[in-house]
């Protein structure tokens, strides 16, 4: 999300100039008196404790106004001390910071102020944290401590729904129970499907006002302290269902009947590593499928936050690490240098950088092609042939004496193959059968009589041959040449990215990117314009930790047909289709 | 009409005889119950998967069903039976107060009831002890269905002592005449009871009752029970202010209706023509017919909001419903018993007990229907319904539907039982009708009644 007017108050620039003005209408100091009015509106917001408040301008203070009324670091404290016992983090969540006060009234206002739950009362209770935050266009989660989430580019993602798969395979859920859920869409008055990249990814969002927490009788539901995921305590849930009524997105799944693979086998599974991939660091079982009877769904993988695969697997997760084009970035959403915020940061170019990698020709290609055409190197000694194949080119220049047989790296029957490939390709031979072509291959190895082929053959198979290496060497021009011509080749793209790195002179010749304007054309040119991001049904008010890049779908999008079926990946779709086999008298209707 | 005037020995009826009637009656509900049990037992072994239920979103289906459609019906005709007595008292309405006490029989076994559907619906319904009074103190807090548990035992203990207080009343002054081998009963319910607490007891009642009067569109059917769906926004079909309010004149309808229902199978059963006359029935009707009217206010209320001009979700939830054939029927339904009872108000020969126990009957059928239809349609259009697979499917399976078998068969049984033990009718009603009261109520009232009584 971001936000054109950088105001720190939440009623705007136009609000704080004025506050401004009349600051310097007055006699102190209005640098002060800004600074401080931005850091207090920090402290309302649960960036800045009072105490630092406080301990900041003290000295300020005393020196302009000579006396400090506000309430003394001392007096803070104590009536800090005073609200201790806030248990989790969820009823922080819910209550807010005056809750030892609405405690007290609500205990007062006896049951049945206690049955209202006059807790529940989000506007109330979220008090001037969230509005301000959400004014101010800041994400409004919890910006405290570690916050796990995601940023998933929808743009990278290809609907191969190997997400899908992975997730399945980690924690053994049952068919059509899928966690990970992945779908194209189309919105309303839009023909051709994929006529634009509809498509959306959906993991539990993992809110930070998660309102099927909220609602759980139990607390089955509840935020986990040390990384904010939204886990189900399947020891406690009743399967009451709420949670799945509640959250907005559909994401929970029942588990209506015994699941497929029982926790012995699960436990069986996992037997070569820290835990059982069930019970999480808490001693409380979170993890894999749920038993029959309670609530699941997506859990960000908490054994592997916890460490039990391995510190290596700290920081993924299943489905993140399935995904081929790279379009799930999992990480702690507070961390400006996690993954996922650094993905957020420079959509573009971290997009650049993953589409780039491992593909030619890169800088490194066209450098060699550089030194190859100055004769600095042989063609034999090349990384990157754009065309043209190392054997083919081996038997190439051995055939024409350039190479001593010393220095062959093919055996006899490995350069005959070869040379009856190259000989089978060319067109003046297409005639000839297998045992011509062999003969013909012998005659250019020196091995057969130049009479046992015609002399057309021979000639046709000697410009085979030569044409082996020029198209080779037309190869490597041609790559110099698309350099120079900037074509957007991954070596084009490597220098952008370098280039905007502040990197000093990265690129290969000065016929290749070298400023910055053009580096930033190139890239959005190759990973696609600076996209926008959205979070989904941001206005039902759940502060979910999901950030996406990409299309927002609309509110009549629906969903068609992607790339990939559930079924091609051995999964179901719809869960009903499995369920209605236990159904007791499964009538075929619908109300 | 009978002009025979109301004694102790026509209450007593039903507690010193039994009849063959009684015997096949309470066979058919016991085997009704028994035949659910025994699906329950099914469902309990072989997971929830034996329902027509399904996960909402990709899953293709509804989350909750029947289950939670019948207990909310349950929950309004208990709460409205509440209601009902309740005003009776406060109001001194004493017209109705031959049915009073079993509009709180209703309560009582509507939310006996209710209970068990919430225990039926649970996945892990063994865990209701541990985890929901475990951490009840936290989830009170902010839980919805937290409160609604929290209610509906507070209105059970409610009813309960309610009932409790005045029945120690009659059965001090009826003991005699009650059968003696229910004595330890009867020596429990009248513990310590001496004559100067009838003073204090009417007082209590009064007050318990003006609680009711005032806790119920704050608290109950008009409260906790709606905010279960009013309260969530991703849900347009429920997310409305007009939810509590609505609920409100569902469960009055019900509740009306099944004391109609229920005091007309005891009239009959044990000649009580006198004491539950037509009057009441008519009086009763006009009742049912003033809310039905409130009924179809509110939904057209949510209808021309939720069409009008509304967000897309809302107006996509609100059309499906509108076209929906059980909404249709639903509201079909209470239109036409509307029009019936305002007929018959105009024209009373219209009137015949038939007809009102078919009004009754009908508006049962439509509050239930259309109990069912709000919990599903919840479901099938939610605020993000993307999913190809929502709107989903949802049909009761066999199971869902013997639980509606087995939970009336249980609200009867309740019925058969009490009235075997204590009196189901006020000995102040019988009192009150031969005008011996001795308590000061207006005299103009009571010889109305009398008059109307001997009509
Ligand atoms: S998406 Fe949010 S509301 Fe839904 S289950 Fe996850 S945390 Fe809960
Ligand atoms: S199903 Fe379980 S986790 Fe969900 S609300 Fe009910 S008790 Fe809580
Ligand atoms: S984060 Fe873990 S649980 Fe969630 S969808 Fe990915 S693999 Fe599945």
């Amino acid at each position: 999300m971001s936000t054109d007017d950088e105001s720190f108050h939440p009623l705007g620039r136009e609000w704080e100039g004025e506050l401004e003005e009349m600051l310097d209408d007055t006699e102190y100091d209005s640098d002060l008196g800004m600074k401080m009015a931005q850091d207090a509106m920090r402290v309302t917001k649960g960036e800045l404790s009072e105490a630092e408040f406080h301990e900041m301008y003290h000295d300020d203070v005393m020196e302009e106004f000579g006396v400090d009324d506000r309430p003394t670091e001392a007096a803070y404290e104590q009536a800090q001390e005073a609200q201790k016992g806030t248990a989790t983090r969820m009823l922080e969540a819910f209550e807010g910071d005056g809750e030892q006060s609405r405690r007290e009234t609500m205990k007062k206002m006896g049951a049945g102020a206690a049955a209202v739950g006059l807790g529940a009362w989000a506007t109330v209770d979220d008090g001037p944290e969230t509005n301000l935050a959400a004014a101010d266009g800041d994400d409004g989660g919890s910006n405290e401590g570690t916050q796990l989430g995601m940023v998933i580019d929808l743009e990278r993602c290809d609907g191969c729904l190997s997400c899908v798969a992975a997730c399945q395979e980690e924690n053994q859920t049952d068919q059509g129970v899928n966690w990970m859920y992945v779908l194209d869409y189309r919105e309303p008055g839009q023909d051709e499907p994929g006529a634009s990249r509809n498509r959306l990814v959906r993991p539990c969002q993992h809110c930070t006002d998660a309102p099927c927490e909220k609602v759980c009788p139990t607390t089955a539901r509840h935020t986990r302290d040390k990384d904010g995921l939204v886990l189900t305590d399947y020891d406690v849930c009743i399967g009451c269902r709420y949670c799945q009524v509640a959250c907005p997105y559909g994401v929970n799944y029942f588990q209506w009947d015994e699941p497929d693979v029982s926790t012995d086998e699960i436990e069986e599974m996992h037997s070569d590593m820290d835990g059982d991939h069930m019970v999480d660091d808490r001693d409380r079982w979170v993890d894999s499928r749920a038993p029959r009877g309670v609530m699941s769904k997506c859990t960000m993988c908490p054994t592997r936050q916890d460490g039990h695969m391995g510190d290596e697997y700290r920081g993924t997760t299943a489905c993140e690490e399935a995904c081929p084009p790279e379009a799930i970035n999992f990480g702690d959403m507070n961390d400006p240098d996690s993954k996922p915020q650094r993905y957020l940061r420079n959509v573009v170019q971290t997009r650049a950088e993953r589409m780039v990698d491992g593909e030619s020709p890169n800088r490194e290609n066209v450098q060699e092609s550089y030194d190859f055409l100055e004769g600095d190197i042989e063609l034999l000694d090349m990384e990157y042939l754009e065309d043209g194949d190392h054997d083919e080119i081996e038997a190439a220049l051995f055939i024409q004496g350039e190479l001593d047989a010393d220095d062959l790296s093919l055996d006899d029957e490995e350069l005959r193959e070869i040379v009856i490939d190259i000989l089978g390709g060319a067109d003046a031979l297409e005639d000839l059968d297998e045992e011509e072509l062999g003969t013909l291959a012998d005659i250019l190895l020196g091995d057969a009589d130049e009479g046992d082929a015609d002399a057309d053959d021979r000639e046709a198979a000697n410009d085979a041959i030569d044409a082996v290496i020029t198209n080779a060497e037309d190869g490597v021009q041609n790559v110099v040449d698309r350099y120079e011509s900037r074509e957007i080749t991954p070596a084009e793209v490597e220098e952008s990215l370098l280039i905007l790195d502040g990197e000093e002179e990265p690129w290969v010749s000065e016929d290749g990117i070298t400023d910055e304007s053009t580096a930033q054309q190139v890239l959005e040119a190759y990973a696609g314009g600076e996209a926008s991001t959205f979070k989904l049904l941001e206005e039902v008010g759940t502060n979910p930790n999901v950030t996406y890049v990409g299309n927002e779908p609309g509110p009549e999008a629906e969903q068609v047909d992607g790339p990939v079926a559930y079924s091609d990946i051995g999964q179901t779709d719809n869960r009903k289709d499995v369920l209605d086999e236990s159904t007791v008298g499964d009538f075929g209707v619908s109300l | 009409m009978s002009t025979k005037s109301p004694t102790e020995a026509d209450i007593l009826r039903p507690v010193n005889n039994v009849s063959k009637k009684f015997f096949m009656l309470f066979g058919a509900s016991a085997l009704a119950l028994g035949i659910f049990l025994v699906a329950w037992m099914y469902q309990l072994a072989n997971g929830m998967a034996v329902t027509g239920l399904s996960d909402w979103g990709s899953g293709g289906g509804v989350t909750w069903g029947l289950y939670i459609g019948a207990f909310i019906w349950w929950v309004g005709i208990a709460h409205g039976g509440i209601i009902l007595s309740a005003a009776v008292r406060l109001l001194g309405m004493d017209r109705y107060m031959p049915v009073a006490r079993l509009a709180e029989l209703l309560t009582i076994a509507g939310l006996s009831a209710a209970g068990f559907y919430i225990l039926v619906h649970m996945g892990r319904p063994d865990r209701m002890v541990t985890s929901v009074l475990g951490h009840y103190h936290i989830t009170v807090n902010n839980s919805p269905l937290v409160w609604d548990v929290t209610v509906i035992t507070a209105y059970f203990v409610l009813t309960a002592t309610y009932l409790a207080l005045t029945l120690r009343y009659d059965i001090t002054r009826l003991r005699d005449q009650l059968p003696d081998h229910f004595e330890p009963v009867y020596k429990v319910m009248t513990l310590g009871y001496t004559k100067d607490e009838d003073e204090v007891v009417e007082r209590m009642v009064w007050w318990l009752a003006l609680a009711i009067i005032i806790m119920a569109p704050l608290l109950l059917h008009g409260g906790v029970i709606p905010w279960l769906f009013a309260v969530l926004p991703g849900m347009p079909a429920w997310f409305s202010a007009v939810q509590g309010p609505q609920f409100l004149t569902i469960a009055l309808t019900s509740a009306i209706s099944g004391v109609i229902i229920v005091a007309y199978a005891f009239r009959r059963a044990y000649d009580w023509d006198h004491i539950m006359t037509d009057d009441v029935f008519r009086g009763l009707l006009l009742w049912l017919g003033f809310f039905c009217l409130l009924f179809l206010w509110l939904q057209l209320q949510q209808n021309v909001v939720g069409l009008f001009a509304a967000p897309v979700d809302t107006f996509v939830a609100q059309e499906a419903t509108l076209s929906h054939w059980a909404y249709l029927l639903s509201m079909g339904l209470v239109f036409g018993t509307l029009a019936y009872i305002f007929a018959q108000t105009i024209r009373p020969s219209l009137f015949t007990k038939a007809r009102a126990i078919g009004a009754a009957l009908l508006v049962l059928t439509a509050t239930l229907l259309e109990k069912l239809l709000f919990v599903v349609e919840g479901f099938m259009h939610p605020t993000f319904e993307i999913y190809a697979n929502t709107p989903g499917e949802y049909f009761p399976s066999v199971i869902e539907w013997l639980s509606l078998l087995g939970t009336i068969g249980m609200v009867v049984l309740v019925f058969l039982v009490v009235s075997k033990v204590v009196p189901v009718v006020e000995l102040h009603a019988v009192e009150h009708l031969r005008g011996d009261h001795g308590h000061g109520h207006d005299d103009a009232d009571d010889a109305a009644t009398e008059s109307e009584v001997k009509a």
